[in-house]
């Protein structure tokens, strides 16, 4: 069992959604998250005043899945997220040593 | 003190009963859930329900009186007092006993309670002797108020009539402490649930506008009877309110099988189908049902709130007033008409009492609301609006300021919003049923204006800087004229944003507003969705993004109204949806948009098969032919199209024919508070610094305007100016002087710096300066054919005209100009070129220093 945490541009989680609904991956937690990766953020103008924009608004989608399914998983995420430019976000895989449902205590179910 | 469990063997005879009263319980509840299903639980069989009840406590009663002769009463207080058990209702009873309480009493009241147990019924249970009614229990405020509603039950009737004369006589210290009470857990309880009868799933005995205040209504009403206030309440819909909140409670007790009270959203369904609500669909009829929810709730609610403000009413309330003028008085509870029954005959009066109220910080009175309320309904819309000085007068109220929501809260609630705008009268409590919408669409609409009215004080950093765009807004009380009817389409099925178009443009029409205000108001409407589709669901980052949008948007002053109304429209879904990383989301697409429409115009020239281009050439006059109007376009940036109408463009060509160096056109025109310059000219060295000067000669404060040129070198200037020393409106030939000397300027025959020169030496008008670092900001990546020369400055008189001097000084040329005031500050954006091409380094450099030792200058 994976924990899959995917930081996704904000116009994209329909997308990823989708993608994961239709590979048969259902429980998601979506988050609004600000972050940046290589790119640092930029710079922005208003009026004529600089600044630094170093933390851009992302969402972060996490799913628990399988063993066996997180490549899907995976390959869902990334062709719902990526736009080709710099900013599409990046994928994370974490292990899970176990999970509960709360209402029925049940074990493990993904 | 707690009843002991040492059963005497009189109890027995009540063990033997149980299964009897049992029975009889059960049968009492089969027959009040029979009604039940048919959402008939209301006080009617509610009634009948507690008799059943009552029936079996009396047998228990008398089978329990073996165990003692001391005198006793079994007395139902609080709810069971009042008959409003509903199934599992709690049931409150005091037993009080003229005597010691020993061993004996003891195993008679366990003899009461042991049974009612035994049957399951939840008790809450109040044991006194006779002697405990000297002074009130102020420790038990609960106690306090569930003796208002005590009433005889069984037992010694003298006895019941000594604790009612205790507690109940107007003289008794009881009394004062029960009102003080109830008042304290009245308020106590609003406040838990933020004074807010919106929640999605009301308890619909403790939420603001359930039994409880109902409940509390009667109470005031009863203890207040001789209070000096002119309140009324209209105990018909009262009971009609209390009723409906009762027979769904009766529902909930039934499905739950427990004493539950809230309207969770699994059950609203089911209460709706109950209830046999309209609508083909489960939504539909929960939507319908929520609806009729939030109409009683509101209406127990507010009678609420007005009673418990009159109890704070003076005693010389009705006759203390201070005359305001002829119409209105300042009275002890807010603004009130000087004669009620005359203002009762002239709707056209009942804004200004919330006008005033809202210039004085004050309130509007029960008496102003009451008799609205009383005869809005022979009004027809048109009769609150009969000529132009009413309309002004709303538009006046509508300026968001502290107090706008409270006081159309009150209009609404009165129902003198919906008289005087029917459109929004079809929004009343609609509910809107998905996860997000906390509120009904009209209680959304005005939330959405309050969160404009708190953008004039905000509270946040982030707030501040939309606080800011608020105040750059000229008509403001457009955005909130557009809230208002953003959402009045909701009432059918159909696209909302469109249905509200149609309906606002009824509303519009009546109130004769001008053509420029209702295109406005229509496009906010019409668009008030798409900026939080495009900041939060469409990539903002991306620049084809921000492109479409900032072609649907136009200027950068519908930008500013967009954004402002998608704020507040959002925020008003519910507390939790706008959160802070939205808000920063929705701000960056404002940038974004913002530096597109006022940096990255230059390049977006007229396209052949631009729609407008299209439209105004189906639309031409006789006298322009097709070609003149190609010609005519050509090189405009599209912003010309969006910022002119076609009455504007055929004019300018008309102007445009057979121009010559050294010819100006100008035109004049008057607006309410401003005027405005158009000037058609060839494009010629210094055109723009001369204009400017000529308006700085005559005193003027340039607010807002814009300079582009065609192809063919014709270069259109607008000027919209303050004329704050009323020169052209106090001297019939100023406006002649004005062009004239335009004339004469471009035409190279006064030299307009000579003349200013003498100005300047007269000493600095008064024009208060802003405490703003003044900043010069070149841009080059926004277009290819332009440095972008962006300057932000306190205004002072003629810094427009110094500021064009020295960049023309610099040998630059000023291709395209955006000129904003907004209040003491200047943000003007100039287009520049230097021999046809993007200014070198060396350019830049040079004219940045002149320009701040320019501005230093104009600072001093």
């Amino acid at each position: 069992m994976k924990l899959i945490k995917a930081i996704v541009r904000p116009s994209k989680v329909d997308e990823v959604k989708d993608a994961l609904n239709r590979a048969a991956i259902s429980g998601i937690t979506v988050t609004e998250v600000r972050g940046h990766g290589r790119q640092r953020g930029h710079s922005s103008v208003y009026r004529g005043r600089e600044y630094e924009i170093s933390l851009l608004p992302k969402a972060k989608v996490e799913v628990v899945v399988a063993d066996e399914a997180v490549e899907t998983a995976i390959d869902a995420i990334m062709d719902a997220a990526r736009t080709g430019e710099i900013g599409d976000g990046r994928v994370f895989v974490l292990p899970v040593e176990q999970s509960r449902v709360i209402r029925t205590g049940e074990r493990d179910a993904v | 003190m707690l009843p002991t469990n040492d059963a005497a063997p009189a109890e027995a005879g009540g063990l033997a009963l149980g299964p009897a009263w049992r029975t009889r319980l059960h049968a009492a509840r089969a027959e009040l859930n029979a009604e039940t299903c048919e959402a008939r639980g209301g006080i009617r069989y509610l009634d009948r329900y507690t008799t059943r009840v009552d029936d079996i406590l009396c047998d228990i009663y008398r089978a329990a009186r073996a165990h003692t002769d001391v005198p006793c009463a079994l007395i139902p207080i609080g709810g069971y007092g009042r008959r409003h058990l509903c199934a599992h209702s709690d049931i409150d009873l005091l037993i009080v006993l003229d005597g010691a309480i020993g061993a004996a009493e003891e195993r008679f009241i366990s003899a009461i309670l042991h049974p009612l147990w035994d049957l399951g019924l939840e008790v809450g249970h109040q044991i006194r002797r006779l002697a405990d009614f000297g002074e009130p229990e102020t420790d038990n405020p609960e106690y306090l108020t569930a003796l208002m509603e005590a009433r005889y039950l069984e037992g010694n009737r003298a006895l019941f009539n000594r604790v009612i004369s205790a507690v109940q006589a107007a003289d008794s210290p009881w009394r004062a402490a029960m009102r003080e009470a109830l008042v304290d857990l009245v308020k106590r309880r609003l406040s838990h649930y933020n004074y807010t009868v919106f929640h999605l799933e009301p308890d619909v005995k403790d939420s603001p506008g359930g039994l409880r205040d109902a409940t509390a209504i009667r109470l005031l009403l009863w203890m207040d009877v001789d209070a000096p206030h002119d309140v009324s309440v209209d105990l018909g819909r009262l009971n009609e309110a209390e009723d409906f909140m009762l027979r769904v409670r009766s529902i909930l007790h039934m499905e739950r099988k427990r004493n539950t009270n809230v309207l969770e959203h699994g059950l609203q369904e089911v209460v709706a189908r109950r209830f046999g609500s309209p609508g083909e669909q489960p939504g539909r009829q929960v939507e319908r049902l929520m609806s009729t929810y939030y109409h009683h709730a509101r209406r127990i609610n507010r009678s609420l709130q007005t009673l418990l403000k009159a109890t704070d009413a003076p005693a010389d309330a009705d006759t203390a007033a201070t005359p305001i003028d002829d119409d209105l008085v300042q009275g002890w509870d807010g603004i009130r008409f000087a004669d009620g029954t005359r203002a009762s005959l002239q709707p056209r009066l009942w804004l200004r009492p919330f006008e005033m109220a809202l210039d004085t910080d004050s309130t509007v009175s029960e008496q102003v609301l009451t008799c609205i309320e009383r005869h809005g309904e022979r009004y027809a819309p048109e009769e609150f609006f009969p000529s132009d000085a009413e309309r002004d007068q709303l538009l006046r109220l509508l300026q968001p300021r502290p107090g706008l929501y409270d006081r159309l809260e009150e209009m609404h609630s009165r129902g003198l919003l919906g008289r005087m705008f029917p459109e929004f009268q079809k929004i009343y409590c609609h509910v809107t049923r998905d996860f997000y919408h906390k509120y009904t669409v009209d209680e959304h609409t005005l939330r959405a204006i309050r969160n404009l009215e708190h953008l004039c004080s905000p509270r946040t950093h982030s707030r501040r800087r939309f606080g800011e765009l608020l105040k750059e807004v000229p008509e403001p009380e457009l955005l909130v004229l557009a809230l208002l009817f953003h959402d009045v389409g909701k009432w059918t099925n159909k696209n909302h944003a469109e249905e509200g178009v149609r309906m606002a443009n009824d509303a519009m029409r009546r109130l004769h507003l001008p053509e420029r205000s209702r295109q406005t108001v229509e496009f906010l409407i019409r668009q008030h969705l798409q900026m939080s589709v495009v900041a939060f669901r469409r990539d903002a980052e991306d620049p084809t993004t921000v492109t479409n949008f900032t072609r649907l948007v136009g200027t950068e002053e519908r930008l500013k109204l967009l954004v402002l109304l998608t704020l507040a429209d959002v925020d008003a879904v519910s507390p939790d949806v706008l959160t802070p990383w939205k808000e920063e989301m929705l701000w960056r697409l404002y940038v974004e948009s913002y530096n597109q429409l006022t940096l990255g115009y230059g390049d977006d020239s007229i396209d052949h098969d631009e729609v407008a281009r299209i439209a105004l050439n189906a639309q031409r006059p006789e006298d322009i032919s097709e070609d003149e109007l190609t010609s005519h376009l050509e090189g405009f940036p599209q912003r010309y199209l969006r910022l002119s109408d076609g009455i504007d463009v055929y004019e300018h060509l008309r102007l445009a024919r057979n121009l010559s160096p050294g010819i100006v056109r100008p035109r004049l025109t008057e607006h309410e508070t401003s005027w405005e310059l158009s000037t058609i000219a060839l494009d010629q060295p210094r055109l723009f610094s001369n204009i400017c000067g000529v308006l700085s000669f005559f005193g003027m404060d340039i607010m807002r305007g814009h300079v582009m040129a065609n192809l063919h070198g014709v270069a259109l200037d607008i000027f919209e100016f303050e004329d704050r020393e009323k020169f052209l409106a106090l001297n019939p030939s100023a406006p002649d002087e004005l062009t004239a000397l335009l004339g004469e300027v471009i035409a190279g025959r006064v030299a307009i710096d000579e003349k200013l020169r003498g100005r300047w030496r007269a000493g600095p008008r008064d024009t208060p300066a802003a405490r703003i670092d003044p900043l010069v900001h070149y841009n080059n990546h926004y277009s290819k054919r332009f440095t972008v020369l962006e300057i932000v400055a306190p205004n002072s008189w003629g810094l427009l005209y110094r500021l064009s001097r020295t960049i023309a000084d610099n040998g630059c040329s000023i291709d395209l100009v955006l000129i904003n005031t907004e209040g003491t500050k200047a943000l003007d954006v100039f287009h520049l070129t230097e021999r046809r091409g993007k200014l070198s380094e060396a350019t830049q450099e040079r004219l940045k220093a002149d320009l701040e030792e320019t501005l230093a200058v104009s600072a001093k």
